[in-house]
C-alpha cells in the first residue's frame, strides 16, 4: 500500500461513515413524503437512495429503496392501500438496516 | 471496394430505381459494386445508392445494410432502406458530402505537408471511437483504410463501406481473402481467423492507417503478400519516430502495437485503443500548455456526485472535476468546454440522461469525449440505445468504483 492508497482508503471510509450517519435522515424524509402523499418526490428520493446506498456499500438498503421505487412506478405514482403498506414496510426494513449501518460506522 | 476491371454500370444515369430514386451520377465503382448519387423523389433529398455487381453475392450488401441499421452513431453512415430493382438489390444510404482521408493524405503529400500530431490524434480518436461502437454491436468492419474514412463538414469523421462486415464471432467466410492488402493483417491473408477475433483485423487496419497518416507513407510495401513475408515485414517495420521526431513515443509505440503481427499482441479492443489514444492526447504537453484531465459529473444526488468525484480523483488526482445535478446545465457546460470524460446519471429531474446524450451527439458536442452513463436502473433497451449513441453504461453499486477507476486509469495513466 502506498501513502496515496492509504489516503484513499481513509477518504473512502470517511465518506462511507458520513453517508451511514445520514441514512436514517434520508429514510425519515421518505416517510414524510409518503405521509404527505408526495409520491413523485418519494419516487425520486427512493431512486437516489437506490443508487447511492448500493454504491456506498449498503446493498440491503439499496435493494429496499429499489423496492420502494418499483412499488411507486408500478402504481403509476398513485399507490393503493396495499402498495402504501408495502412501501411503508420497505422503509421500516431499510431503517433497521440504517441503524445497523450507523452503529457500524460510529 | 477492391479494384478490378471495370464492368458496365448496373444502373443508367437518369434511371428511376424502384419508382423513387433517380440516378444522378456514379460516385464510385469497384470490383464488387457501385455507388451512385440519386435523388429521392418522395422526400426530395440526395441519397447514396449502393449496389453489388450481379456476379457478387448479395450477402455482402445484405450484411452491410443490416450492420449499418444496427448502429446509430455520427461516425457511421445512416442506412435509409434496402430494395430491389430489376432483380438488383440496392441499399439506400445517407449521402455523406466530404473528402475521403486517402485523398486528403495524397493532397498533403503532394504539397509536401504532413498532418499535425493533434490533428491526426483527433482523426484517430474519432475512428477508434466509431470502431468501438461497431465492435460493441458485435461486428467487425474488416476493411479499415483511409479510402473508407470520409471527412465531412463540421469535423464529422465517417467510416464508410461496411461491405465486408462480419459478426466478429463468426468463422464463416474466413477462407476468402477480403479487404485491401496494404491494410490487411497477416492472419487475414491465411484466411484462418480465431473465432471472436475478427475485430483485431480492424485494430491492425487502424494501426496502418495511423502510420500512414503521420508518416505520409505506408509502413511497408505491398509487394510480397505471403503471410510469412507479411509477418516478417510487420516485425521489421520502422517505428514512426524514424520518420518524424515530433511523434510522441507513446503514440509511436501504440501504433506499432496495433500493427503487431500476432493478434494477441495488439490492443484487444478498439475501446482499449481509444483509451490509449485519449491518454496520449491528454499528454501532448510538448505541443502547448498541459491540459488538465477534465471530467464532468452529472447526477442529481449530491452523494453520488461526491462518490464519483472521489473515484475519479482516486485514479487521476490532478483531474479537474466539475459537477452538476441538471442535464441542461451539463449541456451548457459541454458547450463551454468539452470534458475528456462525462459521467452521466440517466434519471435527472429536468431532461433525462439519454436525451442529454442524444442532444450532445446531435450537436457533435460530445464526439471527442468519452460518455459513461451511471445508473441504478437502466433497462436493457436503455443500454442498447446508449450503446448505439456510443455511450458506455455502468451500474451504480458496489462495483462502480473499481470499474470507473479502471476506465479513468486507462484514459489517464498515473
Amino acid at each position: 500500500m502506498t501513502e496515496a492508497d492509504d489516503d484513499l482508503e481513509l477518504l473512502l471510509a470517511a465518506a462511507r461513515a458520513d453517508f451511514a450517519s445520514r441514512l436514517d435522515g434520508k429514510l425519515c424524509e421518505l416517510q414524510e413524503l409518503s405521509t404527505r402523499g408526495d409520491w413523485a418526490e418519494a419516487r425520486r428520493a427512493a431512486h437516489r437512495l437506490r443508487g447511492s446506498a448500493g454504491t456506498y456499500g449498503f446493498p440491503k438498503i439499496g435493494a429496499a429503496a429499489g423496492e420502494m421505487e418499483d412499488i411507486l412506478i408500478d402504481a403509476d405514482l398513485s399507490p393503493n392501500d396495499e402498495a402504501k403498506s408495502r412501501f411503508a414496510s420497505a422503509v421500516a426494513a431499510a431503517r433497521v438496516e440504517a441503524e445497523v449501518a450507523a452503529r457500524g460506522a460510529a | 471496394m477492391t479494384d478490378a476491371p471495370r464492368a458496365d454500370p448496373v444502373f443508367a444515369l437518369g434511371e428511376l430505381v424502384a419508382e423513387t430514386y433517380e440516378i444522378r451520377s456514379l460516385l464510385g465503382s469497384g470490383g464488387m459494386g457501385e455507388v451512385y448519387e440519386a435523388r429521392d423523389r418522395s422526400l426530395n433529398r440526395r441519397v447514396a445508392l449502393k449496389v453489388v455487381r450481379p456476379n457478387i453475392k448479395r450477402d455482402y450488401l445484405l450484411r452491410e445494410g443490416r450492420a449499418l441499421a444496427a448502429i446509430h452513431h455520427p461516425g457511421v453512415v445512416t442506412v435509409h432502406t434496402m430494395g430491389e430493382h430489376r432483380g438488383v438489390l440496392f441499399l439506400v444510404l445517407e449521402r455523406v458530402q466530404g473528402l475521403s482521408l486517402d485523398r486528403m493524405i495524397d493532397e498533403r503529400r503532394g504539397r509536401g505537408e504532413r498532418f499535425g500530431i493533434a490533428e491526426a490524434m483527433d482523426l484517430l480518436v474519432s475512428i477508434a471511437d466509431t470502431l468501438s461502437i461497431v465492435h460493441r454491436a458485435g461486428l467487425a468492419h474488416r476493411d479499415v483504410k483511409p479510402a473508407n474514412v470520409m471527412l465531412a463538414p463540421g469535423g464529422r469523421v465517417v467510416l464508410m463501406d461496411f461491405g465486408l462486415v462480419l459478426p466478429h464471432a463468426d468463422r464463416a467466410g474466413h477462407r476468402t481473402v477480403a479487404g485491401s492488402l496494404d491494410y490487411m493483417a497477416p492472419e487475414a491473408l491465411t484466411g484462418h481467423l480465431t473465432e471472436g477475433e475478427a475485430h483485431l483485423l480492424d485494430i491492425y487496419g487502424l494501426g496502418v492507417l495511423a502510420y500512414e497518416l503521420l508518416a505520409g507513407v505506408l509502413p511497408f510495401d505491398s509487394g510480397d503478400q505471403t503471410p510469412d513475408a507479411h509477418r516478417a515485414k510487420s516485425r521489421s517495420c520502422p517505428l514512426l519516430t524514424a520518420h518524424r521526431s515530433d511523434v510522441p513515443k507513446p503514440l509511436s509505440a501504440l501504433i506499432a502495437q496495433m500493427m503487431a503481427a500476432e493478434p494477441s499482441e495488439r490492443p484487444q479492443s478498439a475501446e482499449a485503443a481509444l483509451w490509449q489514444l485519449h491518454a496520449v492526447r491528454g499528454r501532448l504537453g510538448s505541443e502547448g500548455p498541459t491540459r488538465p484531465f477534465a471530467v464532468l459529473v452529472v447526477d442529481d444526488d449530491p452523494d453520488m456526485r461526491s462518490a464519483l468525484t472521489l473515484y475519479v480523483r482516486a485514479a487521476a488526482p490532478d483531474a479537474e472535476v466539475e459537477t452538476t445535478g441538471e442535464g441542461r446545465h451539463a449541456i451548457r457546460s459541454v458547450r463551454r468546454r468539452v470534458p475528456d470524460l462525462l459521467l452521466l446519471d440517466l434519471d435527472l429531474p429536468d431532461i433525462n440522461g439519454i436525451e442529454v446524450c442524444m442532444l450532445l451527439r446531435g450537436m457533435h458536442l460530445g464526439d471527442s469525449c468519452l460518455i459513461v452513463s451511471v445508473s441504478a436502473r437502466a433497462t436493457r433497451a436503455d443500454v442498447e440505445l446508449l450503446q448505439q449513441l456510443g455511450v458506455r453504461s455502468l451500474e451504480k453499486g458496489p462495483n462502480l468504483m473499481t470499474e470507473l477507476v479502471q476506465i479513468v486509469q486507462r484514459m489517464r495513466p498515473r
